[in-house]
Order: C-alpha cells, then sequence, then structure tokens
C-alpha cells in the first residue's frame, strides 16, 4: 500500500459537514435540491435486499478493440488477436484472458454511442446519464444509488469514491440530492484519514456525548417536529458508525491468501477495499483506474493497463461469486468514452464516441450476452444502439429499481434515468 | 561525412505501417513487413515499381522484422512466428511459433544464425536454414518493477557477429558473446523509461534500438528521455553511448526538438557519426557526431519512421515509416565544421548549402 501526503483531507470537521450538509437542505421545498431523507416506502423491500454497485471507472478511455470489440485483422483492429471466451461464439482481446473464461456472469454491451469526446463533458455525461441542462444540478451515478440502495440509518458510508491518480480526476456532485450523497473521497492513502476519535476524547466520553446528544434531541424533537431537525440529527447519528467503519478500509484484515489473489497493485488493492465496503453494506463503490488515454503507444499502453483490469476484475467477481455476493451486487466497467478505431502515427489511439463498449456483471444481469454491433471496422454501431441515458436505464433496472422514477425538483420531475430511455432487457435477468 | 543533401527520390505511400524492411545486398530488391500482417516485394531497379504481396498464409499480426539470409527471406511478427519465404518464387517455405509473445525484432549472424528477441523476454537463436532452435537465454524480467509486463525491444549484432546486445523497456541492457550464449556485460539506462506514479500510472518509453559501433567497442541505445505526459510521444528523442568495455557511458544524445522514439541506429562506417530515425507522430532522420555529441544533421518526416537501411557506399537510404516508405539519396562529402542544419522534407530542394 502506498501513503501519499494528503492535499484533499477530510478532516473531521469536513466529515461533519459531509454527513450533515443534507441537515440544511431537509426544507425541500427549495427548487435547486430535494429532502436529502425523504425515503419513499416503496424501496424499503430494495434497500433489503442488500443491492450493491461496484463502478470500476476507466478514466481516460479504454480501447474497446483492445478489451470487449476486437477487430482482429481490419486495418482498424490493432496487432492483438482475439479470442475465445467459455461463451460459445464471442470473443474477446487477447489482452483479457482471464475474463474469457468469467463472461457467464458478465453481458458486454458493444453499441454505446454517446457522441461526446471530450474528457470533461464527456465524464459529465457519463457520470450523469445525461447531458447537463442549465438550472438543474443533476447528481451523478453513485449518488442516486447511494440513495435508492442506501439505509438513511446506516453507520457505514453510503458512496466510496476511490482515485488516487491525478489525471482526470473529478470528485462529482451529488447535485440536487444534496450533500448526504456525497462521496467518501479517497484521493491519495486507501485509509480514510481523520475520522479516528481524537486520543484526547476517550471511547467512553465519546459514547456519552452522543448518548447525550441523542437525549436532547429526542426531548426537543417531541415539542419541535421539522425535517431540517430530523436530517441533522440523523447525521450525526451516523458520525460513531462512520468512524468504526475504518477498518473496511484495511486490507491488512485480509489474508494473505486474498490479497495475493487480489495482486500487489493499486488498482488490485483498491479492488479489495471495494469488496470489503460492499461486503459490509456500501452500496456504491467506485474504483477509478486512470489513466487509458494513450494518444501514443496505445497497444504498449493496454498491454499494462489491461492485464490490470483483467486480473483484478476477474479476482474481484471470483471473490464476489464465492462469497455469495455477486447475485446481489452490480459491477460495471465503463469510462467516459472509448479510443478511435483509426491509428494515428504514434502508434496510439485518439478519443472516440461513436461505437464503444462497456460490461455489466453480477447482480441482474443476464451473464453471457453480448448486446450491440459495431461495423467490421468498428466505426459505426449497426446494431442495438445505446446512449448514456439507456446504459443508466439498464443500470437501475438491473437493481430493481424503477427507470421512470421521478424526483420531484420543486414542482418539476426528473426523471432519475433521461428522458426517453430505454433498459437493456436482451441483457437483464 | 556530409548529409546536408539528404533527399527523397522515391516515395510509396499507402495505408499501412511500414515496421522493418530487408534489402538485397545489390540494393535491387526490397521486402517489407506492414500492419496489415503482409509481407510485399518491391523491385527497386524498375522505373515504377510496384510492391508484390507475397504468397502464403504468413503472418496474422504486424510484421516486425526482416532478414535475408541467401535466398530466403525470414520475418518475425507480432504474432509470434517466424516465416521463411523463398524470394524467387515469393512462396512461403516454412513457419515457426518462435516466441510465447510478440517478436520485437530479429538479427542474422554472419554464419546464417537468427537471433529474435520478443515480449517473453526470451533471446533465441535459430538456424537460419531449418529453423532448428539452438539456444535461448534472458537477463531481462518479466515484470516491470511497478508489477506490469515488460518488453524486450531492442537487438543487435555486433558487425562480425560475435557480440549480442538485447535491451528491454525498463532500460537494462545485456550484452552476449554470440558462439557461447553467455552474457559478458550489462548496462542500464533508466531514463529510457518513464513511469509515471502519479498522475496517470502507467509507463512509456523503453530501449527501442541498440547499435555496436563498426569496432564493436561501443554500444549506442536509442529510445526517449523522460516525458510529463506520457499520454503522447512527447519526450525528447534520446542517445546513449558506452564504452563496452568500461561500462561507462561516453555520450549522451538528447534532442528535445525531435520528439519520440529513436527506433534505429546505424553507425557511419568511420565510426564518427551516428544515423538515427523514429519520431513520434512524426518522423526525424538525425546525424550525431558522436565525439561531440552535437547533431549535424535532422531532416523530418512526415511520419514516424519505424526502420531504415543504409547503403553508405551507394549513398542511398530507404525508410519504412507510418503509411510511406521512401528512398533517399545523400552525398558524402569531407566533414567540415558547420552549423546544424535542419530542413523539413519536402524543402530538401531548396536547402543545399
Amino acid at each position: 500500500m502506498e501513503h501519499h501526503h494528503r492535499s484533499d483531507t477530510l478532516d473531521r470537521r469536513s466529515m461533519m459537514r459531509l454527513v450533515g450538509s443534507a441537515s440544511g437542505i431537509g426544507y425541500a421545498a427549495n427548487m435547486n435540491q430535494i429532502n436529502a431523507f425523504a425515503q419513499d416506502a416503496l424501496n424499503d423491500q430494495l434497500r433489503a435486499s442488500g443491492k450493491r454497485v461496484i463502478l470500476l471507472w476507466l478514466a481516460g478511455g479504454a480501447s474497446q478493440l483492445e478489451t470487449w470489440d476486437p477487430k482482429p485483422g481490419r486495418p482498424t483492429g490493432g496487432p492483438f488477436a482475439q479470442i475465445q471466451t467459455s461463451i460459445p461464439g464471442i470473443g474477446i482481446s487477447e489482452l483479457m484472458p482471464k475474463m474469457s473464461t468469467r463472461l457467464g456472469e458478465t453481458a458486454i454491451i458493444r453499441s454505446l454511442n454517446t457522441k461526446i469526446a471530450d474528457h470533461g463533458t464527456a465524464y459529465e455525461l457519463m457520470d450523469k446519464g445525461r447531458v447537463n441542462e442549465a438550472g438543474v444540478d443533476f447528481p451523478h451515478l453513485g449518488a442516486i444509488l447511494a440513495r435508492e440502495l442506501g439505509n438513511i440509518e446506516s453507520k457505514v458510508p453510503d458512496y466510496v469514491s476511490m482515485y488516487t491518480s491525478t489525471e482526470g480526476r473529478r470528485k462529482g456532485s451529488a447535485g440536487f440530492l444534496g450533500g448526504r450523497y456525497n462521496p467518501m473521497f479517497l484521493t491519495d492513502a486507501m485509509m480514510p484519514e481523520n475520522i479516528q476519535r481524537l486520543e484526547a476524547i476517550t471511547d467512553t466520553d465519546h459514547r456519552d456525548r452522543a448518548e447525550l446528544l441523542d437525549q436532547l434531541s429526542k426531548i426537543y424533537a417531541r415539542h419541535h417536529s421539522h425535517p431540517s431537525f430530523e436530517g441533522h440529527h440523523s447525521a450525526y447519528g451516523r458520525v460513531r458508525g462512520l468512524m468504526a467503519s475504518d477498518y473496511l478500509f484495511d486490507i491488512e484484515r485480509e489474508s494473505e491468501t486474498v490479497r495475493n489473489q487480489y495482486g500487489p497493485t493499486q488498482f488490485g488493492q483498491q479492488c479489495l477495499v471495494a469488496r470489503r465496503l460492499v461486503e459490509a453494506g456500501v452500496p456504491f463503490v467506485k474504483v477509478a483506474r486512470a489513466w487509458w488515454d494513450s494518444h501514443g503507444q496505445n497497444f504498449e499502453t493496454h498491454q499494462e493497463l489491461c492485464a490490470d483490469l483483467d486480473h483484478c476484475m476477474s479476482t474481484l467477481l471470483d471473490d464476489l461469486k464465492d462469497r455469495g455476493l455477486l447475485e446481489s451486487t452490480l459491477v460495471i466497467s465503463l469510462g467516459e468514452f472509448g479510443r478511435t478505431p483509426s491509428i494515428n502515427g504514434s502508434l496510439g489511439r485518439d478519443h472516440f464516441a461513436s461505437a464503444w463498449s462497456c460490461t455489466l456483471s453480477g447482480c441482474g444481469i443476464q451473464g453471457g450476452t453480448v448486446h450491440g454491433k459495431t461495423d467490421q471496422d468498428g466505426n459505426t454501431v449497426v446494431e442495438g444502439e445505446m446512449n448514456a441515458g439507456d446504459l443508466y436505464a439498464t443500470i437501475f433496472a438491473a437493481l430493481g429499481i424503477d427507470h421512470t422514477k421521478e424526483y420531484m425538483l420543486g414542482s418539476r420531475p426528473i426523471p432519475i434515468a433521461d428522458f426517453d430511455s430505454t433498459p437493456c432487457y436482451p441483457i437483464l435477468t | 561525412m556530409n548529409f546536408s543533401t539528404l533527399k527523397v527520390t522515391n516515395e510509396w505511400p499507402g495505408q499501412e505501417i511500414i515496421f522493418c524492411l530487408a534489402v538485397d545486398p545489390n540494393r535491387q530488391r526490397l521486402w517489407f513487413g506492414c500492419s496489415d500482417a503482409s509481407v510485399y516485394y518491391l523491385p527497386l531497379n524498375e522505373e515504377k515499381a510496384e510492391r508484390v504481396n507475397l504468397s502464403g498464409d504468413g503472418h496474422s499480426s504486424y510484421v516486425t522484422g526482416a532478414v535475408l539470409a541467401g535466398q530466403k527471406l525470414i520475418t518475425s511478427g507480432y504474432d509470434k512466428k517466424l516465416v521463411w519465404w523463398d524470394t524467387e518464387s515469393g512462396q512461403q517455405i516454412k513457419t515457426i511459433t518462435a516466441h510465447d509473445s510478440w517478436i520485437r525484432r530479429i538479427a542474422l549472424t554472419p554464419d546464417h544464425r537468427v537471433i529474435s528477441v520478443g515480449d517473453d523476454m526470451q533471446c533465441r537463436v535459430w538456424d537460419a536454414e531449418n529453423g532448428e532452435n539452438l539456444g535461448s537465454f534472458t537477463d531481462h524480467e518479466k515484470m516491470t518493477p511497478h508489477h506490469y509486463p515488460s518488453m524486450l525491444y531492442a537487438l543487435d549484432l555486433s558487425s562480425d557477429g560475435s557480440c549480442i546486445a538485447t535491451g528491454d523497456r525498463v532500460g537494462h541492457i545485456a550484452i552476449w558473446n554470440a558462439q557461447t550464449l553467455e552474457k559478458t556485460a550489462e548496462l542500464e539506462t533508466p531514463e529510457m523509461y518513464t513511469w509515471d506514479p502519479k498522475q496517470r500510472r502507467h509507463s512509456i518509453g523503453g530501449i527501442r534500438s541498440l547499435a555496436f559501433s563498426p569496432d564493436k567497442t561501443k554500444l549506442a541505445v536509442g529510445g526517449m528521455g523522460k516525458v510529463g505526459n506520457i499520454d503522447h510521444l512527447d519526450g525528447p528523442s534520446r542517445i546513449e553511448v558506452f564504452d563496452i568495455n568500461s561500462g561507462e557511458r561516453i555520450q549522451m544524445m538528447e534532442n528535445s526538438k525531435n520528439k519520440g522514439l529513436v527506433e534505429q541506429m546505424q553507425w557511419s562506417p568511420d565510426g564518427k557519426q551516428l544515423l538515427s530515425v523514429g519520431g513520434n507522430h512524426k518522423g526525424f532522420i538525425s546525424v550525431h557526431e558522436v565525439e561531440t555529441g552535437e547533431q549535424s544533421h535532422i531532416v523530418e518526416h512526415s511520419g514516424h519512421i519505424h526502420a531504415f537501411s543504409t547503403d553508405f557506399e551507394n549513398q542511398v537510404m530507404i525508410t519504412a515509416a507510418h503509411q510511406r516508405l521512401a528512398r533517399w539519396s545523400f552525398q558524402i562529402e569531407d566533414p567540415q565544421p558547420q552549423e546544424t542544419k535542419s530542413l523539413t522534407h519536402g524543402d530538401e530542394e531548396t536547402d543545399n548549402s
């Protein structure tokens, strides 16, 4: 594990702001945010089902041709061969040999056409499932799923995001869902810093203070019922749970065998943390693996990064399966776009959003399936085109969330998946 | 030598990336290997020469190496294969799977043994006549210090065939006795490997070319210097020259104006100059005075140059580049003190100074 100076320190005060900020927006009466603590009863059953999501974020844009949609023998195909997978008729790049034997729980989508091919705007699109709109601060995927899958009383974080490389690092925003659903954002060390109890305060003192606050709050609540107070009370109630969750980030608590299975790379270690988190009930974990932006030496870059992705993703799927968690955990591999079929003079591939790929594994997914098709050179989608909204609708549907559900922003209904989005039903169970 | 008159005399544009070439001793016939997995023949002696695709299954991936062994052409590829061709008939003769990963380079010894290096990090020796494996050896780690697959890019033979040099992604060089296949020396060029631990968390670079001096006392090592943004081939081209006996680096030539990789090098017959080709999205041909380290000549090219062959006697050079094959002529003049001359390919006629 590597430890670096932490520039984005999450101190105790920030932590309180993070968990408590929603208390200040609990009125739900303004046009910019909704009541972060008003969870509808219809979702209780869903929450009880314990569904989780791990997003493997391939920042910078991985090449679909070197992963899930190879074009061997074509001028655009590059030098890598296609290998047969465990699913008859489905081939993927030879750079993904471990995943080739584990497609039984994975669906490949080869037909994303998201049109936007600059990093910043494409990130916004794929992180929110829709293009930005003036005046509406849309939440990103993690925030929506933290709200839909997380329990308001949960003692573990709802949403953890790990992004240790600096290039393309974006925290994202919970938008109108409010700060309650912002991520616990880890940028340097894998262990959240400054959530430990101060040494000057004993655990007993800390517990007594919390109980005193709880008692006073209950007395106050008998005479003053108000959403903002409920939010404030709930936020403080989570603090001890969050402080006690630091062990989840400590992979030294895993056996050496398990740690070795995930391997020595930082991405592998973070995937192991992700498994620990979802096992403990964290509903959404994002692990960013940057940086795939291979304008030069695309093939060497993918030899490095695909080796990491192939090993870590397959180990993660195996581990989740062995623990009985894969049925309830959706693992997504996705970036902001793919890479050009054409190969430039530096043996690189550039940004490309017209015909690219992602994968969905586990919860709600019909494994061993491929959706969509690109032309023989990979320049265009010729079958089953999907946009970002369709992908979001598919993700929600896989998790049992009605993709037509709406949040009320003031008097305006905002569907959680973009207007006219359609789930890709053939890859759903 | 004065390369100021280096200019293109013929060009053969195409859609493919040309990675390697082999020219017959008479400079009349050329074979080259491409990204379309094909090996082509080009009769240089014909006024309007057109390429001919050799017959056979051949390769299934990029063709990265080509050597002539008498009437046979031997090619290598990222498909892990060595393929033998009959140069008279253009027919494929023999194919063997020679490595467990991409073959990056091959070379032919004077006693007709083929030496190959691949990303399985092995250097292997083959009988050029029958393809029999005569030995395998390595001094190169399979994984980088950062736990990612390494690559064995570079290979060169001394002109008498007695020494072999191999160079890898992280900057390690091993020198071998070509008869006993025992390691005789090792060198390090860590500047050729850029690992970005923070911003992008992967690497770029590696030793891409090696060249023994004519008297085999020196070894030139080519690649790219440290890179800030590893998304691109944005680093300075870099050549280091070592005294093999002492292991001491005696010259370093880094040029931020000519960015990218030094893909291949060749010493002038007198051992005073070093020709190199490479580039980023564009290409360059560069001449360095080894004693001073000065770059005495540079020609920019429209495409990244992957390989070249220079005939000093006839003053002809052939370059294999991104979507372009070119023949160049140059004149060898008495060495004169001069300023570095730089011209872009296409402007040659206007620069005859």
